[in-house]
């Protein structure tokens, strides 16, 4: 008897909070889902940190056409199925806007509860390029694809006239995905890539491949993957005497590789988002965050405050709050946010999104590169 | 410059090879003697490498560079830690479950193994951990100009470990009491048992020494390396256990030459073929060996036993 009183007691605000949704009740729920617990959970942080400002500060500034916005916020520990969970769990709250997830893996099973509920999702982290590619309407996000990080590496690389640059990749699907993008970017502009070649992953000896490097005497050495196997590469390198530059892609822009590769860090070449905290059009914002003893220089930070922007400036655009109808305001807008001018093209993906080269540091620091 | 290259290649396999060696010992005497194939091998040998990355560290706090004490201690260390842990496995997995049907031990070996891999993961964290760089340098041959073929100290290191190991071994099994005992076990466990020899000891002696060869591989492999996670004794287990196959197992030559063979071979894969195929080179040569040979190279035809 008690259950089924809760039940009943659960059903009923849970059709109240449908029915209020579509209506103006006063208040209109953001669901934040990333993981708050589990290995990556200080990106999760980011996550969280970036969003909830955005909501008090939208709230402040009276809230998107005169409702307030609520967080209602769940942790899917970077675990597709908890993603799941936590999906059912914020449609069966009567949220509609969802800023989330954080990892690719657990953004792509969400998405589908919430294209088939109706849901629109920005996510502020997830880099795949299949998140976007199934054709779902209301699926966006607020980060650059894996897709178009390998031709600005590449096109760093050229500038600086190569005679040989081998490009190496862990066969994973990031991995593998931009060393390819990156060969074929370097082999269009007529720069010699005399090694093409997979390690794998969770490998610790890379003596036949730094040889073999070395053989072929190459200038640049790009690497598609993450950190743990690049840092023994260039360790290893080092000690055979290789004289060559590496450069890598996000995934290896972490400072455990200088606990990995020790001095052979210096000089590596990473691609990574520009740090949008250091514009000067944010320093207000930065400001708030530090006020509230918040970091805003994480990645992911700004990315989430954006995504919850652009949810309040689609439905302030398109006057209304059915997803649907929220999703075709972004879709045709032009937004100024903290991480520069948005627009998004068909798939829901940003038109353009910057990545920069950065110069890694054995003591775990990073310098732009011009 | 082929030369200089394949000869790079060689010393590179050679390297890792000797070490593969060290660790397939363990797997082989062991299964010479009990016929079991003991599958925490590997996370003992990842232990030792972890143990030792302890005594460097440790060393390093309290200001103790110089080299050979270094190496010295950390070797003592990582063999005594690895040691007692592949007597306490012995002990605790696989004596209470002896003698019962084949396939319990070897689950038995298989929950071991899982649960030293998440011990380590647990105590010390799933992040890479660094070695210090102990030793720079070494001999290069060859025009300058062209491509040099480079032999660092530590692969000469890890070659002159592995040999005296590898000679001590074999003076052991060949000439010692505790030796003998060893080869009339791995003959027949019941009648040197009604011969008076304490089998039980005779087989906890085989997984210390198994266990002190890892753990020397661990430290070797380590420094060679430059990193290690909980979980890099598994490959390293899988690779060496193919290497014991190879060889024949149950045969300590044969561990030793299935472990050069399997460097040199993936060395010379990855540097004449593809880094991608480095696998399937060398476990595509383990079926055919096994197609072909079933015993290994140097195995003897199986007796039935038990």
């Amino acid at each position: 008897m008690k259950t089924s009183v809760a039940k009943l007691a659960t059903a009923v605000t849970a059709s109240a909070a449908l029915l209020g949704a579509g209506h103006a009740s006063g208040e209109i729920k953001i669901g934040i889902a990333g993981p708050q617990t589990g290995p990556v959970a200080q990106y999760g942080e980011m996550q969280f940190s970036g969003a909830r400002m955005a909501i008090e500060e939208i709230n402040r500034q009276g809230g998107v056409m005169g409702e307030e916005l609520t967080a209602v916020e769940y942790d899917d520990v970077c675990d597709p199925k908890q993603a799941v969970t936590v999906a059912n769990r914020l449609v069966n709250e009567g949220v509609r806007f969802v800023v989330g997830h954080l990892c690719s893996s657990s953004t792509q099973p969400a998405s589908d509860i919430y294209h088939d509920e109706g849901v629109l999702m920005i996510t502020p982290a997830s880099t795949s390029p299949g998140i976007t590619e199934r054709g779902y309407d209301l699926v966006f996000r607020t980060i650059g694809l894996d897709s178009m990080q390998g031709p600005v590496a590449a096109n760093y690389l050229i500038d600086q006239d190569p005679e040989r640059v081998a490009v190496v990749h862990d066969k994973q699907q990031y991995g593998e995905g931009i060393a390819t993008e990156v060969r074929d970017t370097l082999v269009d502009a007529g720069v010699e890539v005399p090694i093409f070649d997979g390690i794998t992953a969770g490998n610790k000896d890379f003596s036949s491949l730094v040889t073999k490097l070395k053989q072929a005497d190459v200038d640049y050495v790009y690497y598609g993957g993450y950190h743990p196997e690049l840092g023994l590469i260039l360790r290893q390198a080092e000690r055979a005497g290789l004289d060559a530059t590496f450069m890598g892609p996000e995934g290896v822009g972490n400072k455990d590789i200088n606990s990995i590769a020790g001095d052979a860090a210096e000089g590596l070449l990473v691609t990574l988002p520009p740090a949008f905290e250091e514009k000067p059009e944010n320093q207000d914002l930065v400001e708030a965050f530090e006020e509230k003893g918040e970091d805003p220089s994480g990645p992911f930070v700004l990315t989430s405050y954006t995504a919850v922007q652009l949810i309040a400036n689609g439905i302030e655009q398109a006057e209304s709050t059915d997803p649907i109808e929220v999703a075709g305001a972004l879709r045709e807008g032009k937004f100024e946010t903290p991480i520069g001018t948005v627009e998004y093209d068909e798939k829901g993906d940003l038109e353009s999104f910057e990545f920069i080269v950065y110069e890694w540091h054995s003591d775990g620091t990073k310098t732009p590169v011009d | 410059m082929l030369d200089s290259y394949f000869l790079q290649q060689l010393i590179n396999g050679l390297t890792i090879g000797s070490a593969y060696a060290l660790i397939a010992i363990g797997y082989t005497m062991v299964y010479g003697i009990i016929g079991m194939i003991n599958f925490a091998h590997g996370e003992i040998y990842m232990i030792g490498a972890y143990t030792s990355l302890i005594v460097i560290s440790g060393l390093a706090a309290l200001g103790i560079a110089w080299l050979p004490v270094v190496l010295i201690v950390a070797l003592l260390g990582a063999v005594i830690v690895s040691s007692s842990m592949g007597w306490a496995v012995e002990r605790v997995a696989y004596r209470p479950v002896r003698g019962r049907h084949r396939l319990i031990p070897l689950i038995s070996a298989i929950g071991m193994s899982i649960f030293l891999q998440n011990y380590v993961h647990l105590a010390q964290g799933s992040r890479n951990m660094g070695f210090p760089t102990l030793m720079e340098g070494g001999f290069t041959f060859g025009d300058a100009g062209s491509f040099q073929t480079s032999l660092s100290y530590i692969q000469i290191t890890i070659f002159v470990i592995t040999l005296i190991c590898m000679a001590a071994l074999s003076v052991f099994i060949a000439r010692s009491k505790t030796g003998r005992a060893c080869r009339a076990v791995s003959q027949d466990l019941g009648m040197s048992s009604l011969l008076g020899i304490n089998t039980n000891r005779i087989i906890a002696t085989t997984f210390v020494i198994g266990a002190a060869l890892a753990a020397v591989a661990g430290l070797l492999l380590g420094m060679y390396y430059g990193s290690i996670d909980p979980l890099f004794g598994f490959i390293a287990g899988l690779k060496a256990f193919t290497a014991a196959v190879l060889g024949g197992i149950g045969s300590i030559p044969g561990a030793m030459l299935g472990g050069l063979i399997l460097g040199v071979s993936e060395s010379m894969t990855s540097g004449y073929l593809s880094g991608e195929y480095k696998d399937v080179v060398s476990f595509g040569l383990l079926i055919l060996i096994l197609l072909f040979k079933p015993t290994g190279l140097l195995g003897k035809p199986e007796v039935e036993k038990i």
